[in-house]
């Protein structure tokens, strides 16, 4: 039995500190290594950190809702055998591995620079097509532990490297040779030299991190994962303008400002509804369908930092006039930093509004893990024909994009169809209220 | 462009149709898509016009002469004369360069790949010129291979005249065994073609300005070959640097300075190997961006690809090692790679092979070469003079050796000189790229009587066991 101090681990995030937001353990608990210790929030992503030892928890110097510091002591473990120290000192160590690089001279005749040495290669030890599954899996394989005698790489060891998500996140084919700028004197240099950063006036660099880092990893996320296909329309403005003007006044009355948005939640919810797939999920793991008869409504929101996504809870049973409080309330406090970690979670929808700074059509990106995001555009006033007459009418532009692995094009289109329909003809979202 | 000049779109454009060239037209076609490639001379390239091929031939028929001529000690006896037809030779050698050539052509055509014929020159990162004799015309390609390959580089104090100072090219196509021939530069161009005309019947001089015969090769698989060439009656002079050289009439006189002291030979031809140089100089790279090492190599990287992202270089023009088996695996890679497929540049071993007599191969790392990459090696060596096959083919000089690792008894290294050793390399490469022990090779049961059970004796010496030798106590 030993006792170890469980400090706050940088969570990989640059950041200096993070809220707890959920302990799932405590005071007298026994717990395996790598159990889920705690939910941490930072910035905007929620991180489990897992328990570093296997033992029991002695004692917790963290509440839930308390904000934690990086590198300081919240918990105190006895923990199992003797092992603590030694937990503590390899998670150090591993870190300063180095490769030394073999001090071979070139003996090729023509020298062409070539990104991995020959040497290099030699000491990887696997067959030439369980070599050629690595790169197909992006997989750098000398990461990869290999199992078999004298640590011979097999395709299963890929494999299992590749179910494992530990992709390599620089694989080979990316390395792509330096593009050369046409008037720079050319000098023979090797390709694949890695260029050290420096400042050279014409660029700046700065690390990726915090909410820019989190939007990164989301937007790949979903990118990634869920085959995206946009779909588009436009629609006649005219009334939904004069609803919202009128009704702008009377909101006025009770310090309610109102805009577009809580009009087009509405039509949102009504189409929704009618078409639950887009209110769904697809549990990975489990290869299931999730439909969710709840409607979490996610406000994509620009703020300093970047992207924030509100949700609005239940948003089938709340008002016009309660939908545009609450999303103004959430867009400040977005802007300030000052949303709860329970704010930005949860949503089953999202809608998207560029509107107010111009655009059109756009293909906005599904908030994984939901399945469709609403993207609406400006308002602008263009020649259409009504009954074979050409007139000016004020068009609203909506962009669909969904995840074509639960939804089909017929459907989205249909979808659209009906979200338009609602709001060329705001009478008939008043039938669909509840 | 040219008023009028309307540049023809292409997909994929691989300029050299050689070993690197047409295997990569045709692997990016065989991957879907739609290639041009196009050569300024016949399909099939150096390798097949004037390198590999040919000589092979003529290395051939030089062998069946002399076995032909020594044949009375293994019971053939001769009552005529035998005789060297040099324009019939040359017919048949060229006879099988046509066959190889036009099976390169059906290829290609079956694979459909448009083949063009003329000299390009990049006149854009997208664009090249095409030009023969009557015409010139620009073609916008998307990717771009460019296998272009090299040719013999010129001594300027011995420049080729195509007469009598000759180069590879012009020593495959003699129509006379030369009575006495000069070769200048003994790596492994001079030294086949020497010994094969030494085999014909002339006199042969080989004059190498270092130190060594086959300089770059295990000084201990020479020592046999030179051995060989003695018997031949060739003469290897080293350390021979040459000063001046002169035609007169029908003779070449070559004045050189042979460890220190100045000598003068004379030949009816003199034929210069010196190296090769790559045909990187005419196309027009630099303008493009194109970035050369400083000996005029192009630059690429793993994948084959150069400073421009979407030209590739492959083959000789590309550097590393002048050979074409080396050419066409990165000519796969390349093609590859612009289909979108991760494939690199990955190999563990490197077959070399020389075809003197005996022939030379060797591939993966010498004993020392292991110790310098920290290895404790274990090598084991098994001569022909022990097998069964190789005294039965009246050939049994020489022997295999293999590198292995100490502890794992994996196989590092091979060094071959001995009977169609350039086929038995072969063995080796694959044991390496499949990372096999000792062992592995050991318990594969090699055919009897054959050349490869040499092999199987040397894994089984690494392990301390073969049967046919005594093995050394440890």
């Amino acid at each position: 039995m030993a006792t170890f101090e469980f400090k706050m681990p940088d969570v990989g995030e640059g950041i200096h500190e993070g809220e707890v937001v959920k302990l799932y353990v405590k005071e007298g608990d026994h717990v395996e290594e790598f159990d889920t210790f705690a939910e941490i929030q930072t910035d905007k992503a929620v991180v489990e950190i897992p328990a570093p030892v296997t033992g029991k928890v002695k004692e917790l110097r963290i509440k839930e809702g308390e904000v934690a510091l990086v590198g300081s002591v919240i918990a105190v473990f006895d923990a199992d055998g003797a092992d603590a120290a030694e937990a503590q000192s390899t998670a150090e160590a591993s870190k300063e591995e180095v490769q030394p690089a073999p001090a071979q001279p070139e003996k090729t005749e023509g020298a062409a620079p070539k990104a991995v040495s020959i040497e290099k290669r030699r000491q990887i030890l696997a067959m030439p097509s369980v070599r050629k599954l690595a790169r197909q899996l992006g997989i750098d394989i000398t990461q990869v532990q290999g199992t078999g005698k004298n640590g011979r790489i097999t395709a299963e060891d890929v494999e299992a490297f590749a179910k494992d998500g530990q992709v390599a996140e620089t694989v080979e084919p990316k390395e792509k040779p330096a593009e050369v700028t046409k008037a720079a004197p050319v000098s023979p240099r090797p390709i694949t030299e890695k260029t050290p950063i420096v400042s050279v006036g014409t660029e700046e660099r700065m690390p990726l991190k915090g909410i820019r880092r989190t939007i990164a990893k989301r937007m790949a996320e979903s990118k990634y994962t869920a085959p995206h296909v946009t779909v588009m329309d436009e629609f006649d403005a005219s009334e939904l303008i004069a609803w919202r003007k009128w009704g702008k006044e009377h909101a006025a009355d009770r310090d309610v400002k109102l805009t577009y948005l809580p009009f087009i939640i509405k039509a949102s919810i009504v189409a929704v509804r009618e078409f639950p797939m887009f209110n769904a999920s697809i549990d990975d793991e489990k290869e299931e369908i999730v439909i969710k008869r709840y409607y979490h409504m996610g406000v994509a929101t620009a703020t300093d930092q970047g992207l924030m996504v509100p949700v609005i809870k239940d948003a089938d049973q709340k008002t016009i006039f309660e939908l545009a409080d609450e999303i103004l309330d959430k867009a400040i406090r977005a802007r300030e930093m000052k949303l709860a970690p329970d704010e930005l979670r949860g949503s089953t929808f999202t809608i998207t509004n560029i509107g107010s700074f111009g655009g059109t059509f756009f293909t906005p990106i599904i908030n994984y893990p939901e399945v469709a995001i609403l993207g609406v555009g400006t308002i602008k006033e263009k020649p259409v024909v009504v009954d074979g007459e050409i007139v000016v009418r004020p068009l609203m532009y909506l962009s669909l994009s969904f995840d074509h692995r639960l939804i089909d094009g017929d459907v989205a289109a249909r979808f659209l169809t009906r979200v338009k329909q609602l709001l060329e003809n705001p009478k008939l979202l008043m039938l669909e209220m509840r | 462009m040219v008023v009028g000049d309307f540049a023809k779109e292409v997909d994929v454009l691989v300029i050299g149709a050689g070993p690197g060239g047409y295997v990569a037209a045709i692997r990016a076609a065989q991957l879907g898509r739609h290639v041009t490639i196009v050569d300024k001379d016949t399909l099939g390239g150096v390798c097949l016009n004037r390198g590999c091929i040919p000589s092979k031939a003529l290395i051939s028929a030089s062998e069946r002469y002399q076995q032909i001529k020594a044949s009375a000690e293994i019971g053939i006896e001769l009552t005529g004369e035998v005789q060297v037809n040099m324009p019939k030779l040359m017919s048949w050698k060229n006879a099988v360069v046509d066959k190889l050539t036009g099976g390169v052509k059906q290829l290609l055509k079956g694979n459909k790949v448009e083949v063009l014929s003329g000299e390009a020159y990049f006149s854009g990162t997208n664009t090249v010129r095409i030009a023969t004799e009557k015409s010139s015309q620009t073609y916008e390609f998307k990717d771009c291979i460019i296998a272009t390959g090299s040719r013999p580089a010129e001594l300027p104090i011995l420049p080729f005249d195509g007469k009598r100072i000759l180069s590879s090219t012009e020593a495959l196509n003699l129509q006379e065994v030369p009575e006495r021939l000069l070769v200048v530069g003994g790596g492994y161009i001079g030294l086949e073609l020497g010994t094969a005309y030494a085999k014909l019947g002339s006199q042969v001089t080989i004059l190498e300005g270092s130190k060594q015969l086959l300089p770059g090769t295990d000084p201990a698989l020479t020592r046999i070959v030179t051995r060989k060439l003695k018997k031949l009656g060739v003469t290897v002079l080293t350390d021979a640097m040459v000063q001046e050289g002169e035609v007169q009439g029908d003779q070449v006189t070559v004045r050189a300075t042979v460890k220190g002291t100045s000598q003068e030979f004379t030949g009816d031809y003199c034929l210069v190997a010196v190296g090769r140089k790559p045909n990187t100089d005419e196309l027009g790279l630099e303008a493009i961006g194109v970035q050369l090492d400083e000996r005029g190599f192009i630059s690429i990287d793993q994948q084959c690809r150069t400073s421009v992202k979407h030209i590739y270089a492959i083959g000789d023009c590309a550097g590393g090692d002048l050979l074409a088996h080396k050419a066409s695996y990165e000519g796969k890679v390349a093609a590859e790679a612009i289909c979108g497929q991760p494939s690199a540049i990955d190999f563990q071993a490197m077959p070399y092979v020389i075809f003197s007599d005996p022939e030379i191969a060797y591939t993966g790392l010498t004993e020392a070469e292991a110790k310098a990459e920290g290895y404790t090696p274990v090598v084991s060596r098994f001569a022909f003079q022990a097998n069964g096959r190789a005294l039965s083919m009246d050939n049994a000089d020489g022997y295999v050796q293999l590198v292995a690792d100490q502890e794992t008894k994996r196989v590092l290294g091979a060094q071959m000189v001995g009977p169609d050793v350039s086929s038995l390399i072969g063995e080796v490469v694959l044991a390496i790229e499949m990372g096999a022990s000792a062992e592995d090779i050991a318990l594969t049961i090699h055919a009897h009587p054959t050349l490869p059970e040499v092999v199987m004796e040397a894994a089984e010496g690494i392990l301390g066991n073969a049967i046919h030798m005594v093995n050394k106590k440890k």
